[in-house]
């Protein structure tokens, strides 16, 4: 990914980025830190304005789309193919979860699902495999191991559905 | 006291209106608040027996201020920094630039049969293009986003440094000038660069005084703060015979290395815009329509040499930027507006000894003005249709 950094005297400054089809999305931040962003279909063509944002609002969508609130591979919808059947998952545990407050142990998951959990998202930190005795939180990812079949009725158990 | 406060209060009110008007039309407001200040001022309301607003010491000293103001903002977007980094493509698109509208403007003021100085003035308001409409409506049309942006930002920053020395000059030859005589003139050129000079040394030095000037988290004393240098200044020039708005410009620079420079232009760019509307409206204000009437053909002379002139050498600035035909046009053509330099050129001007000083050359700037402030917007917002009709007559637009 190429970005064009350029001046724009008594406005503010200017960011080119090279999109993959060709096109470039240009951003213009204004001094007074209001954002304008266009899209160029192609170098020649002339820029169309997608939309304008206050300087408030442009840093916190900014930060939504590096990823700050919520990471993409974490998400329970995002699941990676360890080979055969068996998938790896990420499943979010809400607050009104009705595992929330059980053991790993009491919560009884594996032997009802067929799916196991092999560590825990807890904040900033990561519990690796955890024991039977661990303590399921709302908030939690538990990041789990299974069969198509075994994670979906393990997501099925934790959502209360 | 209590009169004085209702003619201020009739300018805001006109003002206002007139920024209404400008809103609603799509223009510029600076030809609006010109014919705001015509209107409402001694030559239109005050003939029809109105009430009008006089052109008073007070309505003179706060549009001194904002042409203060307008030069401290340039001075402090101004970067040298920045002019040399690309000092190539800024300087030959802005030589270019230079090299035909100024000597156009003086050819024009010669054939008028003008004296050298005054031929000079006109030179420097049909060359100097309006960063004020012009940036606005590369804005409103979203051609900021465009590659013809860099190339109409860069000549304007040529343009810049070069009325900066422009009026350091003419300023001296204007108010130096009455007291006659080559020593005269030479006295105030040398107290002009002496006391610019010095200043400039100031500037470039001085970055760790302008910095801890402006180290305060209250917004009230950073804006005061920011008055309280550069007004005193900007007076302290003019009493002694040197250009304020140069004076003005080289405190802008002098801000703009204080690492305060958004924080600047953030805080101050209304109280500049409130100052800057009423240096417009004090223009209309001195400038009697019946005037403009009478420099009706100059007018009409300079409105057709100098627009295709700009766009000629604006169109050929682009191609320094390896523009193709089609975007290099919209240079030629984002360079045609003039605004309020052209203004500012103007009131030095109204200081000299000469009628043709006192009264021609404003009243010629301010129809120029009018004239080319609405023309270069509408060629801007119509530029598709410019750019065919110029295509019939020379062989245009094959790369597009």
């Amino acid at each position: 990914m190429t970005v064009y950094e350029s001046d724009l005297p008594g406005v503010g400054k200017k960011h080119e980025i090279d999109l993959p089809d060709g096109s470039q999305l240009v951003v213009v931040t204004h001094n007074e830190g209001r954002r304008e962003v266009f899209l160029r279909e192609s170098p020649e063509s002339d820029s169309e304005k997608l939309f304008e944002l206050p300087d408030r609002l442009a840093r916190q969508i900014g930060t939504i789309m590096e990823g700050a609130y919520f990471q993409p591979v974490k998400s329970q919808n995002i699941e990676t193919l360890l080979g055969g059947d068996t998938l790896l998952e990420w499943v979010e545990v809400d607050d009104d979860s009705p595992i929330v407050g059980q053991t790993l142990g009491e919560s009884d998951l594996r032997a009802e699902t067929g799916a196991s959990v092999v560590a825990i998202e807890r904040g900033d930190d990561v519990i690796p495999s955890p024991g039977a005795d661990t303590t399921i939180e709302a908030g939690d990812t538990l990041v789990v191991v299974g069969t198509r079949a075994n994670c979906e009725e393990f997501e099925a158990r934790v959502t209360g559905a | 006291m209590a009169a004085g406060l209702f003619e201020l209060g009739q300018v805001f009110a006109v003002l206002a209106i007139a920024g209404a008007v400008a809103l609603r039309v799509g223009l510029s407001v600076i030809p609006l608040y010109v014919i705001g200040g015509m209107l409402s001022g001694p030559f239109v309301a005050g003939r029809f027996g109105l009430a009008h607003v006089p052109n008073s010491e007070l309505l003179t000293i706060l549009a001194e201020v904002g042409i203060v103001l307008l030069l401290f903002f340039l001075g402090l977007e101004f970067s040298l920094d920045r002019l040399l980094a690309a000092r190539s493509r800024i300087t030959r698109a802005g030589v270019v630039d230079a090299a035909i509208n100024l000597p156009l403007g003086i050819a024009i003021g010669l054939a008028l049969g003008w004296s050298i100085v005054e031929a000079l003035l006109l030179g420097g308001i049909v060359y100097i293009s309006s960063s004020a409409i012009i940036t606005k409506t590369l804005i409103d049309l979203g051609w900021i986003a465009n590659d013809e942006a860099d190339p109409i930002l860069g000549t304007l920053v040529f343009e810049d440094l070069f009325i900066a020395i422009y009026l350091a000059v003419v300023t001296s030859l204007v108010l130096g000038g009455a007291d006659a005589g080559i020593a005269g003139l030479g006295r105030s050129l040398a107290i002009a660069f002496g006391f610019l000079g010095a200043l400039l040394l100031a500037v470039q030095y001085g970055t760790a005084f302008f910095s801890r000037v402006l180290d305060v988290s209250d917004s009230e004393s950073f804006v005061l703060r920011i008055l309280g240098v550069v007004v005193p200044v900007a007076g302290f020039a003019l009493s002694i015979g040197v250009s304020e708005a140069v004076a003005a410009f080289f405190v802008g620079m002098g801000f703009s290395t204080s690492g305060h420079r958004e924080r600047i232009e953030r805080q101050l760019t209304s109280v500049r815009d409130v100052f800057a509307a009423v240096f417009f409206f004090w223009i209309g204000v001195g400038t009697d329509p019946r005037l403009l009437v009478g420099v009706a053909v100059p007018l009409a002379a300079a409105v057709l040499l100098t627009t295709p002139a700009k766009v000629l050498s604006g169109y050929l600035g682009g191609r320094v930027y390896d523009l193709t035909e089609h975007r290099a046009l919209r240079v030629g053509i984002g360079l045609v507006p003039r605004g309020e330099f052209s203004l500012v050129i103007a009131a030095l001007a109204a200081g000299g000894s000469t009628t043709v000083m006192q009264e021609t050359i404003p009243a010629l700037a301010v129809g120029y003005v009018l004239v080319m402030s609405v023309l270069g917007t509408l060629l801007m917002q119509r530029s598709d249709a410019v750019e065919g009709v110029l295509g019939r007559f020379f062989s245009f637009g094959t790369d597009v």
